[in-house]
C-alpha cells in the first residue's frame, strides 16, 4: 500500500516598500500596501479561489478518499482577510469537509528556528491559536518555515510544544541509502518524521510546463505509473507514503492554467484511486499506518527544501543577510525587553524569510528562482530597503 | 572681453564637481562683464553665447549650421527643460554626437594638420603627443575626438578674445582653438589622472594633459596642492601657473537649521563612492568608531563604481543599521541629508580641490578634511588628517561625538568662515589672468625687470 500525502504550503510576506535613509523619522509606511494587495488579489484569482473550487468538488466526488493536507502562515491569513476575504471562506469550506489537514508553523513563517528559540515558540503558539480561530482546527503536524529542519528543532517543537509529527525535506545526504518512501522518526524517537519526495513533487512544482524537460508533457498516466512503479521495490508489505510537498501556488500560479495543471490535478485522484493499493491520507495518520519500526534519523545541520544543497543559504548564507539577521535578532530584544506591542508586531512581520530570501546572491541557476519572487531589482537594493527599515525602527524604539 | 570656454559639464548638463564649479565661475564672470561663449559636449552643433547673469540658466543656444539655426529660432519651447531636450543637454550625454569617425582617421587628419602648418619643433612634438594619444574604442575618446572636431569651427567662426579649456577632455579642443585663432590659450585643471586614478591611471589621459597644459598660456590650478602636482608630475613651468581656489556660494532657497533624523551623532560621507574618495577609510573608521560609540550612525551618501563593494563590506565588518546607505540624492535631498548630520567627513585619497565639504560646512556642520585635498587649504574651521591615518580620524570623531558643543562650536564657526569664500573673489582672480593677456614670457620679463 502507498498512499500519496499531498501538502502545499500558503505563505504571502509583507513586502517593504523602498525605504530610504531619509524616509527614517517620517511617518512613512514600512509595508507596501498597494503591492502586498496587487500580489493577494492576483494570486487569489489565479491559484487561490480556482484550485480551492477544484479541491472541494474533488474532495466531495471521492467521498473523502481523495485528502490533502495545507499550512496556511498567518501573513497570508492576514492578507486574505484585508484583500481578498473569499479566499479565506474558500479555505474555511474546504476544512469543513473534514478532509483537510491543517499544520502547524511559524505565524510570520520566520527562520526564527535558526536564531531565536523563545521567538520560535511564540510565533509556533500564535500560529496554533490562529488555527483554532479560524477554522476551529488543533494542528498536531508540524512544518518548519521552508521545511527548515534539524534535531534541536524537533526538541523544541515536541518538548514545547506536543506535535506528534514533523515533515521536512528527503535530503540525500542525510538519508543515504535509505528512501523517503517510508516514516521515520527524528533522531530521540519522540516525533515522526516525513520526508518530501523531491523528485515527484518538483516534476509537478518545477517542471510541470517547462518544454525543454524530456519527460514534457506530464500527464497523470505517466505520473501514475512512476507512482506504481515505487511500489514494486516493497516486497514486505511494508506501508509506503509518498510525500509530495509544494507551494499552493504551483497550480495556476508558477504553472498557469495555459500549462494544463489543473486538467491535471483535476485527473489525478481517480487515476490514483482506480488502483487498489494506492491511496490518500494526511500527514498525521502516516504514524498510524506504519506497520513497522520506524527508524530513527538525525539531521546534526539545518537542511531546507530550497535551492540543490537544501540547505539555509538561501536566507542566511551572505554577508549582507547575515548583518540584516543580527540586526533582527538584537532589536527584536530590545524591544522586548521594552514592551512595545506595536512594534514587537513590525518586527515580527520582518523576521518572515522572504525578506532574507530576496537578498540572496546565489545568482547561478537557483538565482533565477530567487529572481523571479523578489520585487526588487537586485539582492543589494532589497539589503538596503531592509536595514534602512530596521534603522527606523530602531529610532521608533529610542523616541 | 570675451572667452571661449569648452568644458565637459555645466548643469543641466551632469552637475558634477566640475559642472557646479564652472557654474559658479561663469555665473561670477557674467557679473564681472566678461562674456562667455560656452561650448558643451552637445549632441548638435552648437554653443552658447551668455552676456548677462540670468543667460547662466537660459542657456541661450545659437546653432553653428545657419538653416539649423534658422529653425531652433523659429521653435516655440513651452518651458526651459523642453529647450535643454531639444539641444540634448537635458542629462548625461548618452546621445551626443554621432560616433561616426574612426579614431584611425581623426588621427591622420590631425597628423596631416601638424605636418603641414606647424614648422616649431617644440609645439610639433606636443601636437604629435596629443592626437598619437587621443585613440582608442572607448566611448570617451570617441567623444573627446568629435568634440575636438568640432573646436576648429568653433575658433573660426566665433569672435573671442581668449580660450579657456577645462580638464584634459576639452584640452585638444583647446589647442586646435589656439592654433587656428592664435588667441592666448588657459587650461583648468580640476583634476588630473592621478587624482582620478589614485594611481598612475591611463598613459594617453597624461599624455594629454601634459600636452595641453605646456601649450596653453596660463595654467590655473584650483589649489596648491593641485599645483604642485603638476609641477612635480607634469613639468609645468610655475611661472605659467596661477592658483585660483573655488568657491561655493549656497543657493537662495536653502534651509540652514538642523533637522534630526537619528538620535545619535551622525557622520557623513557625501560624494562619488570612488577610489579617490577614500570610501574604504570611511568604512574603518565607522568599524572603529561604532566599537566605543554603538549610537553613532554613518551614512553613505551617492553612488558610485565602489558602492556595491562598500554596501557588501560593511555587512561583512557587521555594522548592523548603524552604516547606511542613500543612493543618488537629487539637490533637495542632499541639503536634507547634510541638515541630518552632525560631521562630515572628506577622506579623499588626492582631492584637487574637492567643494562638497564647503557645502556641508556652509549648513554648519563640522568638518574633517583630508590633508591630500585642495579645499584643506582655503578653510581654517575644520579638522585636516592624513587620509591614511585612520587612528587619528577615529581619534577625532571620537573626541567630537563626547564634546558635542565642541562640535557645535566648531561648526559655527565653519559656518561663518565657509559664508566668505565667494566665487565673485575667484572671478576676479580669472579675470586678471586674461587681462594679462596670458603672455607667461611678458609677465616674466616684467617680474625681472623689477
Amino acid at each position: 500500500m502507498l498512499s500519496i500525502i499531498f501538502y502545499f504550503q500558503v505563505h504571502q510576506p509583507y513586502r517593504l516598500t523602498h525605504y530610504n535613509v531619509l524616509d527614517i523619522g517620517k511617518d512613512t509606511e514600512l509595508f507596501d500596501e498597494q503591492l502586498n494587495r496587487e500580489v493577494m488579489q492576483k494570486v487569489a484569482q489565479k491559484c487561490y479561489l480556482p484550485t480551492n473550487k477544484l479541491l472541494l468538488d474533488l474532495i466531495k466526488r471521492f467521498d473523502g478518499k481523495f485528502k490533502v493536507a495545507f499550512s496556511i502562515t498567518g501573513t497570508a491569513i492576514e492578507q486574505f482577510k484585508a484583500y481578498s476575504p473569499e479566499t479565506l471562506e474558500s479555505f474555511q469550506a474546504l476544512v469543513e469537509t473534514g478532509h483537510v489537514e491543517l499544520m502547524g508553523e511559524t505565524y510570520f513563517h520566520s527562520l526564527t528556528s535558526l536564531y531565536d528559540s523563545n521567538e520560535f515558540l511564540d510565533q509556533i503558539a500564535m500560529h496554533r491559536e490562529l488555527m483554532q480561530n479560524e477554522f476551529g482546527y488543533y494542528t498536531t503536524t508540524f512544518r518548519n518555515t521552508e521545511l527548515i529542519y534539524q534535531d534541536r528543532i524537533s526538541d523544541l517543537v515536541y518538548e514545547y510544544e506536543g506535535f506528534k509529527t514533523m515533515v521536512t525535506e528527503g535530503v540525500d545526504r542525510i538519508l543515504k541509502w535509505r528512501s523517503p518512501l517510508y516514516a521515520y522518526k527524528n533522531y530521540n524517537k519522540r516525533i515522526n518524521l516525513l520526508l518530501k519526495y523531491y523528485k515527484l513533487s518538483d516534476d509537478i512544482a518545477f517542471r510541470f510546463s517547462n518544454r525543454e524537460w524530456p519527460e514534457y508533457p506530464l500527464t497523470v498516466d505517466k505520473f501514475v505509473s512512476w507512482v506504481d512503479k515505487l511500489t514494486l521495490s516493497e516486497k514486505q508489505e511494508r506501508n509506503q507514503f509518498l510525500n509530495l510537498f509544494m507551494d499552493y501556488e504551483t497550480f495556476g500560479e508558477h504553472q498557469w492554467a495555459e500549462s494544463g495543471i489543473f486538467d491535471f490535478l483535476e485527473k489525478l485522484p481517480e487515476a490514483i484511486l482506480k488502483h487498489d493499493h494506492l491511496g490518500f491520507i494526511h500527514p498525521k495518520d502516516a504514524a498510524k499506518l506504519s506497520n513497522y519500526q520506524q527508524e530513527a534519523i538525525s539531521f546534526p545541520e539545518p537542511v531546507s527544501w530550497a535551492d540543490e544543497q537544501r540547505d539555509t543559504t538561501a536566507w542566511l548564507g551572505n554577508d549582507m543577510q547575515l548583518n540584516a539577521q543580527e540586526t533582527l535578532a538584537e532589536i527584536l530584544y530590545k524591544v522586548k525587553a521594552k514592551g512595545d506591542e506595536q512594534l514587537l508586531r513590525t518586527l515580527r512581520i520582518m523576521t518572515t524569510s522572504d525578506h532574507f530570501y530576496y537578498m540572496c546572491t546565489k545568482y547561478f541557476q537557483d538565482g533565477d528562482v530567487h529572481k523571479y519572487f523578489s520585487p526588487y531589482d537586485s539582492p543589494d537594493q532589497a539589503y538596503i530597503y531592509y536595514i534602512n527599515a530596521l534603522a527606523g525602527l530602531e529610532e521608533r524604539l529610542l523616541r | 572681453m570675451r572667452v571661449l570656454m569648452f568644458t565637459w559639464e555645466f548643469p543641466p548638463l551632469i552637475a558634477g564637481g566640475l559642472g557646479m564649479a564652472c557654474y559658479g565661475m561663469v555665473k561670477a564672470l557674467l557679473k564681472l562683464g566678461v562674456e562667455v561663449d560656452l561650448v558643451l559636449p552637445t549632441k548638435e552643433l552648437i554653443y552658447m553665447p551668455l552676456r548677462k547673469v540670468e543667460d547662466v540658466d537660459l542657456l541661450p543656444t545659437v546653432f553653428l549650421d545657419p538653416i539649423k539655426q534658422h529653425e531652433f529660432k523659429s521653435k516655440v519651447f513651452e518651458t526651459r527643460e523642453e529647450k535643454f531636450e531639444f539641444i540634448g543637454i537635458s542629462g548625461i550625454p548618452e546621445t551626443y554626437a554621432q560616433l561616426s569617425l574612426s579614431d584611425n582617421d581623426h588621427s591622420k587628419r590631425l597628423r596631416e594638420y601638424w605636418d603641414s602648418e606647424i614648422r616649431d619643433i617644440d609645439e610639433k612634438k606636443l601636437w604629435q603627443a596629443m592626437s598619437d594619444n587621443l585613440v582608442g574604442e572607448e566611448d570617451i575618446i570617441r567623444k573627446v575626438q568629435i568634440f575636438t572636431e568640432r573646436a576648429k569651427r568653433f575658433a573660426s567662426e566665433l569672435k573671442f578674445d581668449i580660450i579657456h579649456a577645462h580638464d584634459w577632455l576639452t584640452y585638444p579642443a583647446g589647442m586646435i582653438a589656439r592654433r587656428i585663432s592664435g588667441k592666448p590659450m588657459v587650461a583648468h585643471i580640476h583634476a588630473t589622472e592621478f587624482d582620478r586614478a589614485g594611481g598612475p591611471g591611463d598613459e594617453r589621459v597624461h599624455k594629454i594633459e601634459h600636452a595641453g597644459m605646456t601649450y596653453a598660456d596660463r595654467v590655473i590650478a584650483v589649489s596648491q596642492y593641485t599645483a604642485q602636482m603638476i609641477m612635480s608630475r607634469y613639468q609645468i613651468d610655475s611661472g605659467k601657473i596661477c592658483i585660483v581656489h573655488n568657491a561655493f556660494t549656497i543657493p537662495e532657497d536653502a534651509v540652514l537649521h538642523k533637522e534630526r533624523i537619528f538620535t545619535g551623532p551622525v557622520i557623513l560621507f557625501l560624494g562619488r563612492i570612488t577610489l579617490q574618495k577614500g570610501p574604504e577609510y570611511f568604512l574603518e573608521m565607522a568599524k572603529r568608531v561604532l566599537d566605543k560609540h554603538p549610537d553613532a550612525r554613518f551614512i553613505m551618501a551617492g553612488t558610485g563604481d565602489m558602492g556595491r563593494q562598500m554596501l557588501r563590506d560593511s555587512a561583512a565588518k557587521r555594522l548592523k543599521n548603524k552604516f547606511l546607505f542613500t543612493g543618488f540624492l537629487n539637490r533637495k535631498e542632499v541639503e536634507r541629508i547634510i541638515r541630518a548630520s552632525d560631521i562630515y567627513v572628506l577622506p579623499s585619497i588626492s582631492e584637487p580641490f574637492g567643494i562638497s565639504p564647503l557645502e556641508a560646512m556652509a549648513y554648519g556642520i563640522t568638518s574633517i578634511i583630508s590633508k591630500q585635498s585642495g579645499v584643506s587649504e582655503v578653510v581654517h574651521n575644520a579638522f585636516k588628517i592624513d587620509y591614511w591615518d585612520v587612528d587619528l580620524w577615529v581619534e577625532t570623531i571620537s573626541h567630537l561625538i563626547e564634546n558635542p558643543e565642541k562640535c557645535a562650536k566648531l561648526g559655527y564657526d565653519g559656518m561663518k568662515e565657509v559664508h566668505l569664500i565667494q566665487w565673485d573673489d575667484a572671478a576676479e582672480t580669472i579675470k586678471k589672468v586674461y587681462e594679462e593677456k596670458c603672455s607667461p614670457v611678458k609677465a616674466k620679463t616684467k617680474k625681472g625687470e623689477d
